[in-house]
């Protein structure tokens, strides 16, 4: 694939991060008519953003594991039965947006971060697992029958012809998951988790527009950095994405 | 936020394996439950309400409560639910049929009602003799027995295959819980007591978050037809939604509350239009942004539905463009119109939460009200509705999805 995709993607959410800067933040702050207000210095907004970096990525990685095993889990002799709870819960799990889990966990797990990666995982798991589940599907039965006819063992078939087959459908959930995450430990900050989405409620309750723009900047910057990366890893291990 | 699922999962995937040769290609629905299944069921639903806590008795509505559990909170008809339950389950795992669906349907209604009036009975029992400040909260395994409940019964529902069935239970549910809260069933739960004292603002709430929901569908949809009128500038369109999909709602939502800032300090008359930066202009065009991949995607499936044969038959037979739209295209794309209007309205309602944020108001507010004072309850009497909402709207929409997917020519 053409590399073209990915820079876009990339310079997208460099020329974000710019805009996050202090010095870029006021002047264009000020450009939209706003009295020059105290902002963010560098150092808070980075500390902020390695925070909400750990937070996403912790729950990324608890989502992209537990979606994509159970997912597997899913495809397997017997687990046809699942089927139908899997897209049960589903379609339940869509119908509970990430600030309410957020709100919800909130009086069990108290504030800070757990409510927040309890909501990230309750969110994320279900689109994962059903993503999972669409791309093994679109591996044809003729590529499991001829693996089988050569004599592949199941766990070799899985590891050899359905997995490289599904990856590309994988990288685009994983995708998805990424922004996901990204966009939920920005809702975290209405539970106290300092992520970058604390500037952003706190300049949206206080009137600071300059600390507001660094936060939403730097969250847009965050998620297409990630899609960058992600974009960038799937090229280097030779995934192609789907056409679309 | 990213719609987390574009796709919907309704159609039958091919090539379920492990499944004997003449069960391949029959909807999951028509195979009976697995026992395994439904016994693990029975259990997890004997759990919740004998091991879980269903109610949490608390001082004041701020401190954590004391749990109650199995029959010190259902009383006697714990024994009746979990009866009714595993007919219901033994019904379902035994026979794919229709009757037994029905009466399944049937059973686990009973069981429902009366874990509803169980609760509601148990709380008014412990809450006598008690100081007006202390609750009956549900607990865990309240929501959990619901949940379960819920599901036996939408599976119950597709078993009847009657269309429309399910939206009729749903009613029939609501009507009967709230009459009973009318009657006074719940008057003793946390939060009807909740409810009750904020009745007025739960629904401007329920209007202001409709208003935000519907007017941010109502930005999106004439946004996507006009943007999929630009012919050579799909492309362009493609990757501009998209990127908007991956900015998060926060964030968003946050640059347009200082955009409308700086325009209104641009153009100070159109603050006499009613604009202002914080309230539910800026919410709306942030919503409606991000609607605009699934419709947009949406559109331009269903316009591409029909084959390039037919196509060119009907131009064949001289039918002009605006002809072919409306006897090809249309009748031909509709289900996938009306999957991509349930995709985005579900978002909608969800995202229209996010309002409050910026002083549009809505169910978010309560929920933001509760999380302020940590008050469990509040979080609830904003976030249930919300739920509901979405799920009235996507089984509303699927249904009539299925209906309109069934007029097909196979």
């Amino acid at each position: 694939m053409s590399l073209r995709p990915i820079a876009t993607v990339a310079v997208t959410g460099l020329a974000l991060a710019a805009l996050s800067h202090p010095a870029v933040a006021t002047r264009l702050a000020g450009f939209l008519g706003e009295a020059p207000r105290r902002a963010l210095d560098t150092d808070r907004l980075l500390a902020l953003a390695v925070q909400h970096l750990v937070l996403a990525g912790t729950g990324l990685a608890l989502v992209a594991g537990l979606g994509i095993a159970l997912g597997i889990l899913a495809t397997r002799r017997g687990g046809a039965a699942l089927r139908p709870a899997i897209d049960g819960l589903a379609a339940g799990a869509q119908a509970v947006p990430p600030v309410v889990v957020v709100a919800l966990a909130l009086p069990i797990l108290g504030f800070g971060g757990p409510p927040t990666l309890l909501a990230l995982v309750a969110y994320g798991v279900m689109p994962v697992l059903r993503g999972t589940v669409g791309a093994l599907e679109t591996v044809s039965r003729e590529a499991r029958e001829a693996a089988e006819a050569m004599g592949l063992t199941r766990r070799q078939i899985l590891l050899s012809v359905e997995l490289p087959l599904a990856a590309p459908g994988i990288v685009e959930t994983l995708r998805t998951a990424l922004v996901l995450a990204i966009a939920t430990a920005a809702v975290g900050a209405l539970a106290g988790a300092a992520t970058l989405g604390t500037p952003i409620v706190a300049g949206l309750q206080n009137q600071n527009t300059v600390p507001m723009l660094q936060g939403a900047c730097a969250t847009a910057a965050l998620a297409f950095l990630g899609d960058a990366a992600l974009l960038g890893l799937a090229t280097l291990a030779r995934i192609n994405r789907p056409r679309t | 936020m990213r719609p987390a699922a574009e796709t919907d999962g309704k159609r039958a995937g091919p090539g379920w394996r492990g499944l004997p040769a003449a069960m391949k290609g029959l909807p999951a629905v028509m195979k009976s439950l697995p026992a395994a299944v439904a016994l693990a069921w029975l259990a997890a639903l004997a759990a919740a309400l004998i091991h879980w806590p269903l109610l949490t008795m608390a001082a004041n509505r701020l401190v954590p409560g004391v749990p109650v559990t199995g029959g010190a909170a259902l009383g006697q008809v714990l024994p009746a639910i979990l009866a009714l339950s595993a007919l219901a389950a033994g019904l379902l795992a035994v026979s794919p049929g229709r009757r037994a669906g029905a009466t399944a349907l049937a059973l686990a209604l009973a069981a429902a009602g009366l874990f509803a009036w169980g609760l509601g009975h148990g709380a008014a029992l412990r809450m006598a003799g008690q100081p007006p400040a202390a609750r009956a909260g549900l607990g865990a395994g309240a929501w959990l027995a619901a949940a379960l409940l819920g599901a036996a019964l939408g599976l119950a529902v597709r078993r009847c295959r009657r269309p429309g069935l399910g939206l009729v239970v749903v009613g029939l549910g609501l009507v009967g819980l709230g009459a009973a809260g009318r009657a006074g069933t719940f008057d003793a739960l946390s939060l009807a007591v909740e409810y009750a004292a904020r009745r007025e603002a739960v629904h401007t709430a329920l209007v202001e978050h409709l208003v935000l929901a519907g007017g941010a569908l109502g930005l999106a949809v004439p946004a996507v037809i006009l943007l999929s009128l630009w012919r050579r500038g799909q492309d362009a369109v493609g990757i501009v939604i998209g990127g908007v999909q991956v900015v998060p709602a926060v964030a968003l939502l946050g640059g347009l509350v200082a955009l409308t800032g700086g325009l209104l300090r641009a153009v100070p008359s159109l603050r006499d239009l009613g604009l202002s930066a914080l309230g539910p202009v800026p919410a709306m065009v942030g919503v409606a942004a991000y609607l605009l991949l699934p419709l947009w995607r949406g559109l331009a499936a269903a316009l591409s539905a029909p084959d390039p044969a037919s196509l060119d038959a009907a131009r064949a037979m001289g039918l002009t463009e605006t002809q072919i739209l409306a006897r090809l295209r249309l009748p031909l794309g509709g289900q996938l119109l009306v999957g991509a209007l349930r995709v985005a309205t579900v978002q909608a309602i969800g995202l229209a939460t996010l309002g409050a944020l910026v002083g549009a108001g809505g169910l978010g507010r309560i929920v933001f009200d509760g999380m302020a004072q940590f008050a469990p309850d509040l979080i609830l009497l904003g976030a249930v509705p919300v739920v509901a909402l979405s799920l009235v709207a996507e089984r509303t929409l699927s249904a009539l999805e299925d209906r309109m997917r069934a007029g097909l020519p196979a």
